[in-house]
Order: C-alpha cells, then sequence, then structure tokens
C-alpha cells in the first residue's frame, strides 16, 4: 500500500497540473458588446473588432462574445448593459457614447472598452477599469465645405436629444455657423414620427449629426431631403450607394481594431487604466458627384481636390 | 569679321556693300520679329481659373504698354518653370522664393521685380501649424504623426519646414512621420490639417492670413509652431539673354504701372498695389535655409 501510494501520488500531481494548464490554455472569456445602434457605423467596427481580436487570440483562448443591439433608447441601453453584467462577461465593449454612458451608470467592475465615441475627452469616463478609443471629427469643416458648394442661410441640424453626443454635435455646430451667419433649426429625431419635421421644415442645408436614431431611417431621410433637394452633410461614413453630397468622418476600422488589441492587454492582464486611450484624428473627406448631379450642385474644381475620394 | 567685310569691299565693291546691308536690314528685321511675343510663365494657385484672371489683365496692360503680345503660361506645377524654363522658351516666369532662388542661382535668371500686396506686404513667410486641440505643441510631439506639405519646390511648404525639422532633431521624414504628403497648393495644406486629413501642415503666411481673414475658425483652431523670415514672395524674373531693352522697358512699365489710370486697374485685379524692384541679393535667405535643410533633403531622396 505505501509502495502503491508512493508510485500514485507523483503520478496523481501530474495528471493535476496538466488539467489545469490544459483548462488555461482553452479558458473561455466572455466578451460583452453593447452597441449604441445597429448601424453600419458600429456593425462595420465591431466586424474589425473580432477579426483582430480572433487573430490577436489565436487558439490560446475561446472567447464567447455577447452582442447586444438595443434600440436606441436610454432604457434599453440600460437594460442591455445590466444583462451583460447579469452574464457575468470579463469584458465590456461599447460603440457610442450612450451604450457607454449607460454601461458606466451601472457602476460594475467590470471592464469596459469603449469605441466609436465623437470627442471622448468632452464626455466623463474617467476610471480605473474603463479605456478605449473615440474619434474627432471638426465639425467647422463641414460648415466651410457647404458654404463652398452652395450660398445658404439656414442649417437643419438631424440630432437626437436623448443622445449627448449628438447633442454636443448640435451645440458645436450652431456656434460654429452663427460665427459665419447663418442660423441653425434643430430637428430632433427620437422616433421615426419624427421625420415628419423634414416634410415641414426646408433649411437649405442639412448636417446630420452622429446619432444612431438618425441612422437608423438615414435612407428615408436622405431620400426626403432629395426630393426637396436639400444637401446633406454627415460625419458618419456612407457606402456609395448612399446620395450623400459630403461626408467627413473616421472610418469605423481602426476604432475595432485598437478596441481589440485594448481587449487583448486586458484578457492578458494588464489593467484597463493602465492602457493610454486614444483619439482618432484622421478624417477622410468624401464627395458624392452623383448627389450634386441630383440637386444642380457643380463642384468647383478647387474643392474637389481637396476630397479623399470622389463618389462619381 | 571686320576683315572679312573689308575685303569683300575691295573684291566686289559697291555691290558688296549693298548686299551686306541688306542682310543688315533682313537680320535687324528678324530680331524685332523674335521680340515680339514674351512668354510669362506661372506657377499654379489653389484656383488657377482666378489666378489666370488675376494676371490676364497685366498681361494685358504689359502687351498694349509694350507693343509685344505677353502671353502667360500655367506651369503645371511649382518647379516646373525652371526645369522646363528653357524648353517651354519662357522668357520669364513669375517666380516663389524657392523656384526663384534656383533660377537665379542655375540658370543665371534675372530678377526683376516684385508686387507689393493690397495689404502692403511684399513678402511671405512659411508657417508650420497644427490644430490646437491636437496636442503637437514641438517637434518632439510631430514622431509618428502624419505631415502635409506643398511641394518640393516650394520655400515655405517644404524647404522650410524640412529645415525646421533638421534643426530640431527630425532628419527623416521618411521614417519620423507615419505619413508624408504633397497637397500640390498652400490652401489644400491649410484646409488638410483643419479637417484632420493631416496632424501637421505648412504653408506660406500670406496664404494662411487671407482664408483666415475669411473664416474666423482658421485662427480659431490652427495654431502656428513656427514660422520662416520673410522673403519676396513673387518675383518676375527674366532670362539672363532677354534684350536688355525689352527688360528694361518691361520693368519700367511694371515699376511705374501704378502712377496711369489704365495700370491701376490692371493692379486692381491683379491684386497689387505696384511692383518694387528686385535683388538677386534678397534670396539669400533662402540659400541660407536650402543649406540647412540639404541633409533632411538628401534623406527624403525621391521625394525632391
Amino acid at each position: 500500500m505505501h509502495f502503491f501510494a508512493r508510485l500514485l501520488l507523483p503520478i496523481l500531481l501530474a495528471v493535476c497540473m496538466a488539467l489545469t494548464a490544459a483548462a488555461d490554455l482553452c479558458a473561455e472569456v466572455r466578451i460583452g458588446v453593447i452597441m449604441t445602434g445597429d448601424i453600419p457605423y458600429y456593425q462595420a467596427m465591431h466586424k474589425s473588432f473580432v477579426e483582430e481580436l480572433t487573430q490577436q487570440l489565436g487558439s490560446r483562448q475561446k472567447v464567447e462574445i455577447i452582442v447586444q443591439k438595443p434600440f436606441p433608447n436610454p432604457i434599453s441601453w440600460s437594460n442591455a448593459a445590466r444583462k451583460l453584467i447579469a452574464f457575468d462577461v470579463n469584458l465590456m465593449v461599447t460603440y457610442g457614447w450612450p451604450a457607454t454612458a449607460a454601461a458606466l451608470h451601472e457602476k460594475s467592475t467590470i471592464p469596459l472598452i469603449y469605441a466609436g465615441v465623437h470627442e471622448p475627452d468632452h464626455a466623463a469616463m474617467a476610471g480605473k477599469n474603463v479605456t478605449g478609443c473615440g474619434y474627432k471629427v471638426p465639425l467647422s469643416s463641414i460648415v466651410r465645405y457647404l458654404k463652398n458648394l452652395k450660398s445658404f442661410q439656414t442649417l437643419g441640424v438631424l440630432y437626437s436629444s436623448i443622445e449627448e453626443d449628438s447633442v454636443r454635435q448640435y451645440e458645436a455646430i450652431r456656434g460654429l455657423a452663427g460665427q459665419q451667419g447663418i442660423l441653425t433649426r434643430k430637428i430632433d429625431i427620437r422616433s421615426r414620427n419624427d421625420l415628419a419635421q423634414l416634410k415641414e421644415h426646408s433649411p437649405d442645408a442639412v448636417f446630420i449629426t452622429g446619432s444612431s436614431l438618425t441612422h437608423l431611417w438615414i435612407e428615408e431621410i436622405l431620400a426626403l431631403l432629395g426630393q426637396k433637394k436639400i444637401p446633406a452633410a454627415d460625419i458618419l461614413p456612407h457606402p456609395p450607394e448612399s446620395e450623400v453630397l459630403m461626408t467627413l468622418s473616421h472610418p469605423p476600422q481602426p476604432q475595432g481594431r485598437m478596441a481589440a488589441e485594448m481587449a487583448g492587454q486586458i484578457l492578458a492582464g494588464v489593467s484597463p487604466g493602465s492602457i493610454a486611450a486614444h483619439t482618432f484624428r484622421e478624417t477622410e473627406l468624401v464627395f458624392h458627384q452623383g448627389a450634386a448631379r441630383s440637386l444642380g450642385i457643380n463642384f468647383p474644381i478647387h474643392l474637389l481636390i481637396e476630397a479623399t475620394r470622389v463618389v462619381r | 569679321m571686320r576683315q572679312g567685310f573689308l575685303e569683300i569691299c575691295r573684291r566686289h565693291g559697291l555691290v558688296a556693300l549693298l548686299l551686306f546691308l541688306l542682310l543688315g536690314t533682313t537680320g535687324v528685321s528678324l530680331a524685332a520679329e523674335q521680340a515680339e511675343e514674351l512668354l510669362i510663365g506661372i506657377e499654379p494657385e489653389h484656383n488657377i481659373f482666378d489666378q489666370m484672371e488675376r494676371y490676364r489683365h497685366l498681361a494685358d496692360y504689359l502687351s498694349d504698354h509694350l507693343g509685344i503680345t505677353v502671353r502667360l503660361t500655367i506651369m503645371s506645377r511649382y518647379g516646373e518653370g525652371i526645369m522646363r524654363f528653357k524648353a517651354r522658351k519662357l522668357d520669364g516666369a513669375f517666380l516663389t522664393p524657392y523656384t526663384a532662388s534656383m533660377g537665379i542661382r542655375e540658370l543665371n535668371l534675372d530678377p526683376v521685380v516684385h508686387p507689393v500686396g493690397l495689404n502692403n506686404d511684399l513678402t511671405s513667410k512659411g508657417y508650420i501649424f497644427v490644430r490646437r486641440d491636437s496636442g503637437i505643441r514641438t517637434a518632439a510631439d510631430m514622431r509618428g504623426k502624419s505631415i502635409v506639405f506643398v511641394d518640393p519646390a516650394t520655400m515655405e511648404g517644404y524647404l522650410f519646414p524640412l529645415s525646421y525639422l533638421q534643426q530640431n532633431g527630425i532628419h527623416d521624414i521618411n521614417n519620423d512621420f507615419s505619413r508624408h504628403y504633397f497637397s500640390g497648393s498652400h490652401a489644400s495644406a491649410i484646409f488638410a490639417v483643419l479637417d484632420g486629413r493631416a496632424d501637421i501642415g505648412a504653408a506660406k503666411s500670406t496664404v494662411f492670413k487671407r482664408l483666415a481673414d475669411q473664416d474666423s475658425s482658421i485662427r480659431q483652431e490652427l495654431h502656428i509652431i513656427s514660422s520662416s523670415p520673410a522673403v519676396p514672395e513673387i518675383t518676375l524674373c527674366v532670362r539672363n539673354e532677354l534684350d536688355p531693352q525689352l527688360r528694361n522697358r518691361l520693368a519700367r512699365a511694371l515699376l511705374e504701372m501704378d502712377k496711369n489710370l489704365r495700370g491701376q486697374e490692371a493692379l486692381a485685379h491683379f491684386m497689387a498695389l505696384r511692383f518694387v524692384k528686385a535683388m538677386a541679393s534678397e534670396f539669400v535667405k533662402v540659400e541660407a535655409m536650402l543649406e540647412e535643410a540639404r541633409p533632411a533633403l538628401l534623406e527624403a531622396g525621391g521625394q525632391e
């Protein structure tokens, strides 16, 4: 017996160690993701996030990603955050400020990475469990280019009063337009019914903020604007078939990739508070010649040469 | 030549003399024909249509005043005037500081006049600027960022920033920046930084001021990190072989055009108050900048 015990003990220990190591090799982590709205910008960001994370982790770690795409309103964002906390995810990733704000509001100890937040420096999101990346689009450039394309007195601003970042963008553009003697007209989109405002108002041009609600119905909005021959400028990118006269935006992919890099570090044990947040400032200026033709606008050659891309 | 002439006279007498006089007259006539047109090159600005319109009034005035056709041609890009001055048979060109300096040094071009701008400004400076919210304040902060230059043949938009970077320990634009590119015009470089399409930009002060006067957000949003010494912004340089009489008539016509009504009108279209005499010594500062930037220019290699 004594002999067998002496022989078995090391074997048992070795088996236990091997099992522990094997478990570590394939440890499963859960990442919870909340999109402020199910819009192409955040979808593209998430696609890049998943691709980059898969590449980073390889087969070392099994990852389960739980994606929440609530209808954009404060209760849904809050519920989505609570669900992920209840799922006991290891890490939360949020796209857009409203989803980020909802997750922060829960004061959970789960590490949080945000992406797709416009001007994150202006949003209050300090905390040792938080890091992430956002972008900044200079709104003054939007006013400048619109002015170069068309003489206008009134600028309609499509925003959503329930999305704080969108409100900030409205306030900023109102100040900038005011400096140029341009009147701004609020067009608050909180539900689909609010699109009717576009039938009532006819501003000379329209600026579309990064609001998720607005972008949920963007094709309908563009159709309504097209009927009235009102040019539109957006700070989120659009596919070529979408006839927005001008976009000045930051592409979603780099933010998705950076969020994945941060996730990789956090899963490896780095504290989120020690990972520097980042604001992307590079932008892409896209002019849509098809939209310009429909609106009867000619792009001056000196403007066209500024464009990163011209959709013909 | 003189001996030959006397020999002919001795041998063929009056016939030869008449033939010589006839040939001489034809020669004079040919020379006059050659001077019936002046071809002047212009370096391109942001909006070449506006630019052509500005220069057209000046060319019309000179054509009438000199009794010869003054034709303008826009060079395809900065510096082309220097590379193709001879090939394009240019008699002169309105050149920016770096190309004027190169032309004087390499082609022995003769600087004639500079226009004085509507704000009584004769010179321009190079500016290096960033967005105020970029967090970039020194050359050290610039590493790893993107930078937009104007054109390799501009003092304000390439030579000066290279010289500044060289002095501040950044020697290789290919490796010290995430990206660098040439916008092709000063205004484009300014818009690129304003829009966030580049982190750092370089352009000339006069264009910066003109745009900022039109749009107050430009001064609010851009921060100038460094500025170069002032040098003449535009100089009309002519080829050294140009008939000295024509060269002097051209200079006089330009220097005196603010003294008559027709000239004042042409100057107003040209957006200048008057012309003043130019001297080669004014380009010493550009040459000094070139010396400072030379290692960086060599490092940049293919971009030159």
